[in-house]
């Protein structure tokens, strides 16, 4: 399967899915247009290669500054799919950057983390997104 | 001389910007790439201005809620109602300074007026929780299906309610006199 790159935007985010090496990663900041039309392609790509595996270990960082609620909720689509991989025997390792005085973004990686158990969720701090 | 006659005629416009301490204004057709000028605009002015950085945060993720919102559905457009990308719609958005030194950050667009009541049900609503409750709401509406109409995902008011220092206000001019369309207004204080 090709990997996935789509360079960043203003207001939408790097996505660099290197499928073959299982490192994923989005980076920027995520306030695009139609978030649903945005993700919509990106969550799919993902489902088919998840779809493919079986006891892999997936590297995924996350690295917004901002995203908007209507890319809060792709997102959390994403990762939903990620734990339902997860789930079915594989690793996921998810690092979830953000900016160490942004609570929402910190408070909202940690809802990700209880909702979804199935993936290693390691939260890291940064001064400067 | 030519420019006293500008001052007599727009000062008053631009005294009143000044009285009411307005730190940025825009009022015009709103595309994606102007929200995103726009965005880069308020965030480099509240950083220079020194502003707290979850100030900063506040401000600017509850300023583009409201710019898209009016992407999406101010009733003046010059896209086709059934485009969802690349659209362009009327509208306005403030940023002012209040004098005890906290911003209030108002947006004013038409709407269509079937769409008043639904606001104003759901706007009551919000007015009425706490911020728990709000937080708990945004929890739910998350997990949920997005709602029918919605071109975000449900979460765009209570996104900017939980950030506001109060609840949001809200009202509709029906005799606005641009056009037919009431328009509405929404006032964060953050």
């Amino acid at each position: 399967m090709d990997n996935l790159y789509i360079a960043p935007t203003p207001s939408s985010p790097e996505v660099d899915f290197k499928f073959d090496t299982h490192i994923l990663s989005l980076r920027g900041e995520s306030y695009p247009e139609n978030a649903a039309a945005f993700y919509g392609d990106i969550v799919a790509q993902l489902r088919e290669f998840l779809a493919m595996q079986s006891a892999i270990t997936l590297e995924v960082n996350i690295a917004l500054a901002y995203f908007n609620s209507s890319s809060t909720k792709m997102l959390f689509n994403l990762i939903e799919a990620l734990d339902n991989a997860a789930a079915a025997g594989n690793r996921v390792v998810l690092n979830w950057y953000h900016d160490e005085e942004d609570d929402t973004i910190l408070e909202f990686g940690q809802e990700l983390s209880e909702d979804f158990p199935a993936i290693e969720f390691i939260n890291r701090s940064v001064g400067a997104v | 001389m030519t420019s006293c006659k500008i001052a007599d005629k727009y000062g008053s416009f631009f005294n009143l910007a000044r009285e009411h301490q307005i730190i940025f204004y825009y009022v015009g057709y709103f595309s994606q790439h102007i929200v995103a000028a726009m965005a880069d605009a308020v965030k480099l002015q509240l950083e220079v201005a020194g502003v707290a950085a979850p100030t900063r945060r506040k401000l600017f993720s509850s300023f583009v809620e409201m710019a898209q919102n009016i992407i999406h559905y101010s009733a003046d457009s010059l896209t086709p109602a059934s485009q969802t990308d690349g659209e362009l719609r009327h509208g306005s958005v403030c940023i002012r300074r209040e004098f005890d030194g906290s911003f209030s950050l108002l947006c004013a667009n038409p709407i269509e007026p079937l769409m008043a009541e639904g606001l104003r049900v759901k706007l009551t609503a919000l007015r009425s929780m706490t911020l728990e409750e709000i937080k708990l709401a945004y929890r739910q509406t998350l997990r949920e299906d997005t709602p029918d109409g919605s071109k975000g995902a449900g979460l765009g008011f209570l996104t900017v309610a939980r950030d506001a220092r109060e609840p949001l206000e809200f009202d509709f001019d029906a005799n606005d006199e641009s056009g037919d369309s009431p328009v509405f207004y929404l006032k964060a204080a953050i």
